[in-house]
């Protein structure tokens, strides 16, 4: 059990070709086709016989790693607010899958009202929590909408009053009729470890977080 | 697409509810039982608090930090609210506070019961808890703090738990040093919320002038000498200091007597039970993602007396120890009078209640590994399965 290979995983799409770079200073080689949408394998082995590394969702790689599958992870830090998982440490911060998490809504309705008046508002997102603990900060019932993709429909086609969403450029927002209205965090991806694992693993956890350590001091 | 509309089975239970059945069941109990008995060979005797009692006594002092984890329900008789214990370690504390206030010190209590809790925590995702621990009420000492390592390392010892390592942290040492620093409101909640995580960006962030400080503590989580050594390096304040030196006293003491056990030290660590002022310990096994047991120093009852403690969650542990070998099943067959010798010498005899033809088959059939042959217990021979 102790020789039990160790799991890094990676987040699928977005992130992942930018974790490349990083990855390949940390010295760590995954299998050439780990990088293909294509491929139908789900773990793939690296340079290192004792790591392995999965592909799975963004989303996904938290849990993974909060329930001690996958012992290092690399995600955003967007997931990290959503779930707020008590047993994953995200020891550094690698600087890369640069984004925010904002509040968006209709260019026609941005303004028309005040939101300080508002009890309630409904808000379509991937982020329930995120939303959720925002509106509430500021003494608003958020009503959320969950949804996993499309975000940008939401407000036009009346599901919801605003949406809360990953923002890169805008340039999605702006191709659906929608403005940034508030910044709600800014995001960038982290290294994550799970807590038992670097507890009882300290050497071997903390070697790969010193790796990933010097990887973003060279860049 | 099918829905499932009819109700659900009878078989059913609340999320985070599970029937434990054989050999699971018997092998737990065995399991406490053999944590237990280690307790009671270092002196400390046995108590038995119930599951119920008012709410404002489960709440008291080290009560409190869990007061939203606490099934309630109320009294009818004197319309007055109580609770279901969600952690023994109150109620022990409670009792060397009251009842046993006369006893002399140190005073060595241990118990083993269930707990319930309103929310599943992951990753363990019960609502139920077995909890089997000693508490240490007297002196505030690193010896006492190192004995309940000792103790719970013994104990798990005994239960072969593969790969243990235990973790020392002192949750009072970062509060200590916000304070001194002048770290309040929201940057203290979200510095918190950063150290907790180890999340370095964070720390930075919000760290203020202790940010250098507690980055460098925070890398310096692990292997017990090299923490120690980096907190040497700290140029704490006096409140601080005094309880850097504690930790590293107790984790001296604890290697001082058991150089041989994994032990790891994590100075920024503030976790626990949320009650807890001093030096804590959490064990685990390499390999499994569950703490096998937590502990530490914490005051006890309406005087604060210092008292330290190690609560063991026995489904945890069952599930990384090898399980101990099943009793040999006997069948008696009808007419013969049991078979006491046989049950002394360790056999689980199952007696035949009806007529069968083939008595070799029929102890079969009902799990049994020998049968009683004039008066002698015969193995019952290997059958040829078939395995395709």
């Amino acid at each position: 059990m102790t020789e039990k290979k160790l799991i890094l995983a990676l987040p699928k799409g977005r992130i992942l070709e930018e974790c490349g770079p990083v990855l390949a200073a940390a010295g760590i080689v995954p299998a050439p086709d780990y990088l293909k949408d294509s491929s139908r394998r789900l773990r793939f082995p690296t340079n290192h016989p004792e790591l392995d590394v999965v592909r799975v969702r963004p989303f996904d790689v938290a849990t993974f790693v909060a329930f001690g599958a996958a012992e290092i992870g690399i995600c955003g830090a967007d997931v990290l607010m959503e779930f707020d998982y008590s047993e994953i440490y995200a020891p550094l911060d690698l600087g890369i899958g640069i984004c925010r998490v904002s509040v968006a809504e209709p260019v026609g309705m941005a303004g028309t009202d005040d939101a300080a008046r508002w009890s309630q508002v409904r808000v379509a997102s991937k982020y329930p929590n995120i939303a959720r603990r925002h509106f509430a900060a500021r003494g608003v019932q958020a009503e959320i909408v969950h949804l996993n993709g499309a975000m940008e429909l939401a407000p036009g086609l009346g599901l919801s009053r605003v949406i809360v969403d990953l923002v890169e450029t805008g340039s999605t927002l702006k191709a659906n009729g929608l403005m940034e209205t508030e910044v709600i965090a800014h995001v960038s991806s982290r290294l994550i470890v799970n807590r038992t694992a670097l507890k009882t693993k300290p050497e071997q956890i903390g070697a790969w977080i010193a790796k990933f350590r010097e990887a973003v001091a060279q860049r | 697409m099918k829905i499932e509309l009819s109700i659900p089975s009878p078989a059913l239970l609340p999320a985070g509810f599970r029937d434990v059945l054989p050999p699971e069941a018997e092998a737990e109990a065995a399991l406490v039982e053999g944590l237990m008995q280690v307790f009671g060979s270092h002196g400390y005797e046995r108590v038995a608090p119930p599951m119920l009692e008012f709410e404002e006594s489960l709440l008291a002092g080290a009560g409190a930090a869990i007061a939203e984890q606490m099934f309630r329900l109320m009294d009818s008789d004197t319309h007055r609210m109580m609770g279901l214990r969600a952690d023994i370690t109150p109620q022990i504390g409670r009792i060397a506070t009251s009842r046993l206030v006369h006893v002399a010190r140190p005073l060595r209590l241990s118990y083993a019961g269930l707990c319930l809790r309103t929310r599943a925590v992951a990753p363990e995702l019960a609502r139920q808890v077995a909890q089997a621990g000693v508490e240490l009420i007297g002196p505030d000492l690193p010896e006492a703090d190192a004995e309940i390592v000792l103790v719970a390392a013994e104990a798990l010892r005994g239960a072969q738990v593969p790969g243990l390592s235990f973790d020392l942290t002192m949750p009072a040492l970062v509060p200590a040093m916000l304070d001194e620093a002048g770290i309040v409101g929201v940057a203290r909640q979200a510095l918190l919320h950063g150290l907790d995580r180890k999340d370095v960006a964070d720390v930075a962030e919000y760290g203020g002038v202790l940010a250098g400080v507690l980055t460098d503590l925070l890398l310096a989580a692990g292997d017990a000498d090299q923490a120690i050594a980096a907190l040497a390096r700290v140029d704490f304040s006096p409140e601080a200091a005094r309880l850097a030196q504690r930790l590293t006293d107790s984790a001296r003491a604890v290697q001082a007597r058991d150089p041989g056990l994994k032990l790891t030290v994590d100075p920024v660590e503030f976790r626990g039970f949320r009650y807890h002022t001093g030096v804590s310990v959490t064990a685990y096994a390499v390999g499994s993602a569950e703490e096998l047991g937590r502990g530490g120093r914490y005051l006890s009852g309406p005087n604060a007396e210092p008292a330290t403690g190690i609560t063991l969650f026995p489904e945890a542990v069952a599930r990384v120890a090898p399980r101990g070998a099943r009793k040999p099943r006997l069948f008696v067959p009808l007419g013969i009078a049991g078979a006491p010798a046989l049950r002394v010498a360790g056999f689980a005899t199952v007696a035949q209640l009806a007529a069968a033809d083939d008595l070799e088959a029929e102890a079969r059939r009902l799990l049994c590994s020998h049968i009683l042959r004039n008066g002698v217990a015969v193995a019952l021979p290997v059958l040829q399965t078939e395995n395709k």
